[in-house]
């Protein structure tokens, strides 16, 4: 069932990135002219899904919040390197990805979560509102205690691990899209998210359903 | 039957996609984009390092002059560091002339120059230079130690005229005779002159080597030597002659 929604996503992901990367490409190119403004857009267009990515690996708001902005400086600064040979997206999430691994390593031993309170009517709304239609009264204090567990859950992750986990189930990224962002096989990022899905499993048995 | 309980909770997935609903609100977003801003500026102010122009270089193909400018750089420091240290290092024996010396005579030149026709020779013309040339008498300086050194063939040579004086000093003394002189002259640029005139006066052997010295050094030859030289010339020239034979349209020659 897991592998037929996959290759479901996959498929139809793809004419949209593919919208996506050629309308990037054009701002792209506007800013090598010499159009910085021009930026702004790409800004605007990803720092949510950026922000999310690296929220989710380090499950602090203000060091994501730091991090998603230098990742923005960083594509800013080196976007005269971009020649297209992947979409900006793609390029744009590895920066990002590398910047927050990066800061992971730095800074192993120190975690501390501050976490998003639960935005109702953005994406994840239908999520919480089956959730809610099942536990009625305590609906907040629910959704709280399943928040911190799966954070919880998600740091006990190796980097790798909890990497593949976020960009697939929570950002939607394609197997083939993971492995051009984190530098390996496709094969290699079935097997992590089998395995990282196998220990959140076990991690979550009270919470979830088997 | 399925428990209501066990349905009632979500799946993994599921969880999973209520981290999508974790996303700031629209204040976060203002603060976002005011630090993002500042940022930005900063990284546009701040001075470009000098390694960040490298990959630019690398796309700009310029690995060939930059390649070449290292070798040739590499070539200088190495032939400055491998040249041999006696080169460096020598000492400069030549006379110190001085251009405010009373030695120094300075003469007028003439300067020739060739005209640049292309292709077509002119005499070259001469022009009297203003421009002036010193010539200097050459002296050797007067601290620069003469260097006294006897060969081992003058020393067995007068090894021998001791002992040909010891056992025979009448024969000895009709041979050198009054050669004194001459051995004064010839021994003059090995020898401080007074040096020789002294040990000449008090040894009998250095009159003897005298003697040798002038025989050798006599631009005469003696006159057995050259009428025997001339013979042979002559004989050769002869023979060389009666070798060569002419008979009509004719010419052998004889071996």
């Amino acid at each position: 069932m897991n592998l037929t929604r996959v290759f479901t996503k996959t498929a139809i992901s793809t004419p949209e990135r593919q919208q996506e990367a050629d309308a990037d490409l054009v701002i792209v190119r506007q800013v090598q002219a010499g159009d910085v403004a021009a930026f702004d857009k790409l800004i605007l267009k990803y720092r949510e899904r950026l922000f999310g990515v690296v929220y989710n690996l380090t499950a602090n708001r203000e060091d994501a919040s730091d991090l998603t902005q230098d990742s923005f400086i960083k594509a800013f600064q080196a976007i005269n390197r971009f020649q297209g040979n992947c979409s900006f997206f793609t390029w744009l999430y590895k920066i990002a990805v590398n910047t927050a691994l990066s800061h992971l390593r730095k800074n192993r031993m120190r975690s501390f979560f501050s976490l998003e309170k639960l935005n109702e009517e953005g994406p994840g709304a239908e999520v919480i509102e089956k959730l809610t239609d099942r536990n009625g009264a305590d609906r907040d204090a629910y959704l709280r205690e399943l928040q911190e567990k799966l954070n919880e859950a998600m740091q006990k992750l190796s980097i790798p691990h909890r990497t593949v986990i976020t960009l697939f189930e929570i950002d939607g990224l394609s197997h083939s899209e993971i492995a051009e962002i984190m530098g390996c096989s496709e094969g290699t990022v079935r097997s992590r998210l089998h395995y990282a899905k196998q220990v959140l499993q076990g991690e979550l048995s009270k919470y979830i359903r088997s | 039957m399925s428990d209501p309980r066990h349905n009632a909770k979500p799946t993994l997935e599921e969880l999973l996609h209520l981290k999508r609903a974790e996303r700031p609100n629209a204040d976060f977003w203002a603060g976002f984009e005011r630090e993002l801003r500042q940022k930005q500026l900063t990284a546009l102010v701040e001075k470009r390092r000098w390694w960040h122009g490298l990959p630019v270089l690398s796309r700009r193909r310029l690995y060939l002059p930059v390649g070449a400018t290292a070798v040739v750089a590499f070539a200088l420091v190495a032939v400055r560091f491998n040249t041999p240290g006696h080169i460096a290092q020598a000492v400069n024996t030549a006379p110190r002339i001085e251009a405010n010396d009373p030695a120094v005579e300075v003469l007028p030149i003439t300067v020739v120059s060739y005209p640049r026709n292309q292709g077509r020779y002119e005499e070259p013309v001469a022009a009297e230079s203003a421009r002036p040339v010193v010539v200097a008498r050459i002296e050797p300086l007067a601290s620069a130690p003469v260097r006294e050194e006897i060969s081992p063939s003058a020393r067995s040579i007068a090894a021998n005229l001791a002992r040909l004086e010891q056992a025979e000093p009448e024969l000895v003394q009709a041979v050198m005779g009054n050669r004194l002189s001459a051995a004064r002259v010839q021994t003059a640029s090995l020898h401080d002159e007074r040096e020789v005139e002294e040990s000449a006066d008090s040894t009998p052997r250095y009159r003897l080597i005298a003697r040798y010295a002038e025989r050798a050094l006599s631009p005469q030859p003696a006159a057995p030597v050259r009428e025997h030289v001339a013979r042979r010339l002559g004989n050769d020239l002869v023979d060389d002659v009666s070798r060569i034979g002419v008979g009509g349209n004719r010419v052998s020659l004889r071996f």
